[in-house]
């Protein structure tokens, strides 16, 4: 069973179409991170996943249940860290815990206190004086306190610092070796999330236009280069029907993303050209599929 | 982890491989000892911030090929007697990485002779006070 499902899910509002027809699925005990650009359709698919909007068109299931007509028994299982963590301001994480865990059937209240101390938050600051970063960590550490099935994270890193944001994936890659928990993620962070990621979702104007295992899709993409003055090699670069061709200093280079190993460089380039191969990080592959390339920051 | 291992994004190779590798690397250059004890999945998968099934799936190979071993109970170690780089992986390495020296060489100008003792002094002061009979080429 797969603990998400989006089937066809389409999101109107007015005449814009905000999320058109995306249907992914989320295997037990793996990590999804869904990317894409402010405005992509993120939010809504999100809202939707956890049963707070009804999709125009198209189904939600979560731990097979639809999260729109079941919500409550859908979402029983589900830890959630919100983009914008909210609670009353003047209780404290300590008394959070306690008002959450009559809620639950089981409550790690240890484990709470401990993940504040791993974060450096203190249990009796008031939720209304932390930090924006902080507060995301009390609302992990609420998520993480009934052991959920599955865990659904809201860009958890923004705002964060280094140090705050390794503990943050710190307490994630915990509870993926102690209890192999299922995890959907959207974030900014693609450093931090490509090692930790086994799927990717890349969502532009609506449209799910990647939906990829990481491996599989780090093995495919490469970039190319020749020196310039090798006009025999750089015509070949076109022959590679490569997403971009860009001059670079001494260079020119190609983005593909058809890579394969074995007949790549001998038989469509040729040895003797020497062209230059390295593997592309998700943040750059992320820029050559949403396609906008800020010049003047590489 | 007493010896860095780090993991490289714009590395080729899987990550679980790149872990594979430099374990296998530390082990035949001796940084890690026969019988040393490894970090457990977690505290490896924490350390480096990847997935732990990525660290496992790394330490199942290194066990099946007999770099690891896995104690009941006790965690994972560094084998008593771990195998040696294979003949066909030790040969290729050794080939890419003269391929490189050479190329440098050429580009700077250096001739040949110039090039060899530049390598024979390297090899002197790595080697040094040591008897240079293992690792030789035939």
């Amino acid at each position: 069973m797969n603990p998400i499902v989006l089937e066809g899910m389409t999101v109107r509002y007015g005449d814009r179409l905000a999320l058109d027809n995306v249907s992914l699925a989320v295997p037990e005990g793996s990590v999804y991170a869904l990317l894409g650009r402010n405005g992509s359709g993120k939010s809504s698919l999100v809202r939707c996943l956890l049963g707070g909007q009804k999709p125009e068109a198209g189904r939600v299931l979560i731990l097979d249940r639809d999260a729109w007509t079941e919500r409550a028994s859908a979402l029983a299982q589900v830890g959630v860290v919100p983009e914008e963590p909210d609670a009353p301001p003047t209780m404290n994480a300590r008394q959070l815990s306690r008002f959450c865990s009559r809620l639950y059937p089981a409550w790690d209240a240890a484990g709470m206190e401990a993940r504040l101390k791993r974060f450096g938050i203190s249990a009796t600051t008031p939720f209304g004086q932390l930090s924006k970063g902080q507060k995301g960590q009390v609302s992990l550490a609420l998520a993480l306190a009934p052991a959920p099935r599955l865990l659904v994270l809201d860009d958890p890193t923004l705002g964060l610092d280094a140090v705050a944001r390794k503990a943050v994936f710190g307490e994630l890659i915990g509870e993926l070796a102690d209890r192999g928990i299922t995890v959907f993620i959207t974030t900014h962070d693609l450093a931090g999330i490509e090692p930790i990621a086994d799927r990717v979702g890349v969502l532009r104007a609506g449209r799910l236009v990647l939906d990829e295992e990481m491996e599989a899709l780090k093995g495919r993409f490469r970039r190319v280069s020749f020196p310039r003055a090798q006009a025999a090699g750089v015509s070949r670069l076109e022959a590679l029907a490569p997403l971009a061709v860009a001059a670079r200093g001494w260079e020119v280079e190609a983005v593909v993303s058809n890579y394969d190993e074995e007949s790549f460089t001998a038989s469509r380039l040729g040895k003797a050209e020497d062209p230059e191969v390295t593997a592309l990080t998700l943040e750059e592959i992320f820029i050559a599929l949403t396609g906008e390339v800020e010049e003047g920051n590489r | 982890m007493p010896p860095t291992l780090r993991i490289d994004p714009r590395d080729a190779r899987p990550i679980w491989r790149q872990i594979e590798e430099n374990v296998q690397h530390l082990v035949a250059r001796g940084a890690l000892l026969a019988g040393a004890p490894v970090p457990s999945v977690r505290d490896l998968a924490r350390e480096l911030q990847v997935n732990p099934a990525t660290v496992s799936k790394a330490y199942q190979r290194l066990t099946d090929a007999g770099v690891l071993s896995v104690r009941r109970g006790e965690g994972t170690f560094v084998a008593d007697t771990p195998p040696a780089f294979s003949d066909s992986r030790r040969s290729g390495r050794l080939q890419e990485e003269a391929v490189r020296y050479a190329s440098l060489a050429v580009t700077l100008g250096a001739s040949r002779e110039e090039a060899l003792a530049t390598f024979e002094a390297a090899w002197r002061s790595l080697t040094n006070g040591q008897p240079d009979s293992e690792g030789e080429e035939a």
